[in-house]
């Protein structure tokens, strides 16, 4: 035990040493949640859109008035009214315009006279999130005006939607908590374990150790405890920080704190398994540079953090499914916003202690005890 | 009645792809020796040491290390030896008591012993004053008095010592050699030391390897290394206008034992140089050649090594490819 702590120590000790990876540890998930949370909006607003009313009848003024209450309203998009048809165009080509909207001489009558009446939208189809958008909203405002008057009661025979929400309301910025806190400990994984190792390799350190009868297990798990303590402390921090920026209450009071605490212990053992199978021979820092980036999106993206795992396609499931992030997300979400009990978590967390069970004695086995 | 054996390497040899680092090499070290091997950079000094203190595993080949087998039992091997490698290897981001204090724990020393031997090390290498700086602080030749001294520790009963000097001012050499010098006196410790100085070797070792390409080519005492070359003295002229066919015939003057010839450089091997000098200047200038300088030394290793391998150690140096190895960067060669 004397062995285990000293390494334990060691590490801990040169992180401590460090103040600068702490601080970015800490602020980099937070900056995160702020940078994700306003790119990424869960709706799209204030797109640029042209409109060249050619027209003017009265049916052409129901479609302006449709449109502005769209502005008005979701504020999805800003109008820019314009005469030239071919400015507009030329604006989207150039980018200034997400679309352009142009409803000709003839419309009015030729809705008059029911002889298809057609308006035309010329989009900034690359961009095909804010295209499909656009699109969508100009048929509902333009489906609209085909009723002669808006009825003023509501008819007895229509068919209404009740929606209930079954878990108090979540908004996106608080969604993306769980990303954010599965961020902070990739960030803690990547800067701990088997970094060091790499760092030890790379300066020619390993050798000081190699040559003292610290055993395997010593070296793998000190440095995996070493890593674990501060990890965790990192993320515990975030979590916390984070729900009190974006409000998330403890619906069960301090018992749930213990559950939380579980899958963030769980999912830094994981990741701290994955990196020492993944790393255990590496000899230079770069390689833990080109991985990270890579480990980061192949890892965070399909978790389910930011989308739905059950929109991904087949074989991106089945990623999903081995993909240790995507349990921990399930888990944290599940106790954040369900008010979930430790069993309806359970499998997320047999997954978890499963998954850290297989790296953490692959990462002895492959650990290799000469130079 | 022969000396328990410290070290006992039967035919090692290690091979790195098409490369033979270490060949065939057997040799044993007696309890309490000084023992050197020395040899110009990427002769396998580092490579044998690696295979001896369980870092590396010999291709084929066997050595007994304080009574356990390196390939059988590497644990208990690492019990009993200290290694100081070429590279330093503490930590710069700990304290010079922070290392020490460490090693020891790696070595399961309990706290009382511990407190007590780092502090009577740390005063021994004259390094009290800056026990709790930061390693980073240290001048090389600090961190290498450091690095001896955490080896120290665990109180081993064989030190092995990889280019202990390699990059030190010569200040700091002689401090590294002083200390190595009364840690043999005191303790019954056995010492096992690479170098490519020959300095070193010849100060500190009492029985010397000199090993060249892998192979040991002479083993002995520095003074019985030295008895084995021809003449007691060596006359290093430089000539010019020599016909070649000149130097045989001075190879056959009744004073000389040997002639070396490199370009317009002779090595003569003789016997009392100092009286011998001149005559040996008449022959050369009888054969119409001049005499540009000329010097008597008395033979050092560095002749021996000359003798037994027909070059110097630094022309082999020379050769070699210098970015491998250089003072205080890491070797990675062979990893």
């Amino acid at each position: 035990m004397i062995r285990l702590f000293a390494v334990i120590e060691r590490d801990l000790k040169k992180f401590q040493r460090n103040p600068v990876v702490l601080a970015m540890s800490l602020l980099m998930p937070l900056i995160y949640l702020v940078i994700l949370g306003n790119s990424f909006q869960g709706k799209l607003t204030d797109l640029p859109v042209a409109v060249v009313d050619q027209d003017a009848g009265p049916h052409a003024k129901r479609v302006m008035e449709n449109l502005r209450a769209i502005e008005a309203g979701p504020k999805t998009f800003s109008l820019m009214p314009m005469k030239d048809m071919q400015e507009a165009i030329a604006g989207v080509k150039e980018g200034r315009y997400k679309a352009a909207v142009v409803i000709p001489v003839d419309f009015s009558k030729k809705v008059t006279l029911q002889a298809r009446p057609e308006v035309g939208l010329f989009l900034d189809n690359p961009d095909s999130i804010s295209s499909e958008m656009i699109r969508n909203l100009l048929n509902a405002a333009l489906l609209s005006i085909r009723s002669g008057y808006v009825p003023i009661r509501e008819r007895a025979d229509e068919v209404h939607l009740r929606d209930i929400n079954l878990f108090p309301k979540v908004d996106y910025y608080q969604s993306l908590v769980p990303g954010v806190v599965i961020m902070a400990i990739f960030l803690g994984v990547l800067t701990t374990g088997a970094f060091n190792l790499v760092m030890d390799r790379f300066l020619g350190i390993d050798e000081s150790y190699l040559l003292t009868p610290l055993s395997k297990s010593h070296i793998v798990s000190g440095l995996m405890i070493s890593g674990l303590l501060i990890t965790t402390a990192i993320a515990a921090v975030i979590l916390v920080v984070s729900m009190l920026i974006t409000g998330i209450p403890l619906s069960r009071g301090v018992v749930q704190i213990v559950p939380l605490f579980i899958v963030v212990v769980l999912t830094t053992l994981c990741l701290l398994g994955l990196m020492f199978v993944i790393l255990g021979r590496a000899a230079h820092p770069r390689i833990v540079g080109v991985l990270s980036g890579f480990l980061n999106v192949i890892l965070f993206f399909p978790s389910g953090a930011v989308y739905p795992i059950a929109s991904f396609p087949g074989w991106l499931k089945t990623f999903a499914k081995i993909n240790p992030e995507a349990y921990a997300v399930h888990a944290l979400k599940s106790l954040l916003f369900k008010n979930a009990s430790m069993a309806s978590i359970s499998g997320d967390i047999l997954f978890l202690a499963f998954f850290t069970v297989v790296t953490m004695t692959l990462s002895i086995l492959t650990f290799k005890r000469t130079l | 009645m022969e000396k328990a054996k410290a070290i006992a390497v039967s035919e090692i040899t290690k091979t790195f792809g098409s490369l033979t680092a270490v060949d065939h090499v057997s040799f044993d070290v007696g309890q309490g020796e000084f023992f050197g091997f020395l040899g110009p950079n990427g002769a396998g000094k580092t490579t044998l040491i690696r295979i001896l203190t369980t870092l590396l595993k010999p291709t084929s080949g066997n050595a007994i290390v304080s009574g356990c087998d390196v390939l059988k039992e590497p644990a208990d091997v690492r019990k009993q030896i200290g290694v100081v490698p070429q590279a330093m290897t503490s930590d710069l981001d700990l304290t010079g008591y922070e290392n020490m204090d460490l090693y020891g724990r790696f070595y399961g020393i309990h706290a009382g012993d511990r407190k007590e031997r780092i502090r009577y090390l740390l005063d021994m290498v004259g390094l009290s004053q800056r026990a709790n700086d930061l390693v980073a602080t240290y001048s090389g030749g600090m961190r290498r008095r450091l690095e001896i001294a955490r080896v120290l520790v665990h109180r081993p009963r064989l030190l092995f010592l990889d280019e202990p000097t390699i990059g030190l001012d010569p200040q700091s050499k002689h401090v590294v050699w002083d200390f190595l010098g009364r840690l043999i006196e005191g303790d019954s410790m056995t010492i096992f030391l690479t170098t490519h100085y020959m300095e070193e070797a010849e100060i500190l070792c009492g029985r010397v390897a000199i090993i060249d390409s892998g192979k040991i080519i002479a083993i002995g005492s520095p003074t019985e290394l030295k008895a084995n070359i021809p003449g007691n003295d060596i006359v290093s002229l430089v000539v010019a206008n020599l016909a070649v066919e000149r130097i045989a015939a001075i190879e056959r003057l009744s004073f000389v034992h040997k002639v070396i010839a490199e370009e317009n450089s002779l090595r003569v091997y003789v016997d009392n140089g100092a009286k011998n000098l001149t005559l040996l200047i008449d022959d050369v200038r009888a054969s119409g050649g001049t005499v540009l300088s000329a010097t008597v030394h008395e033979q050092s290793l560095e002749d021996v090594f000359i003798h037994y391998t027909g070059k110097s150690i630094r022309e082999e140096e020379a050769k070699k490819v210098s970015f491998l190895i250089g003072a205080g960067i890491p070797q990675k060669f062979g990893r």
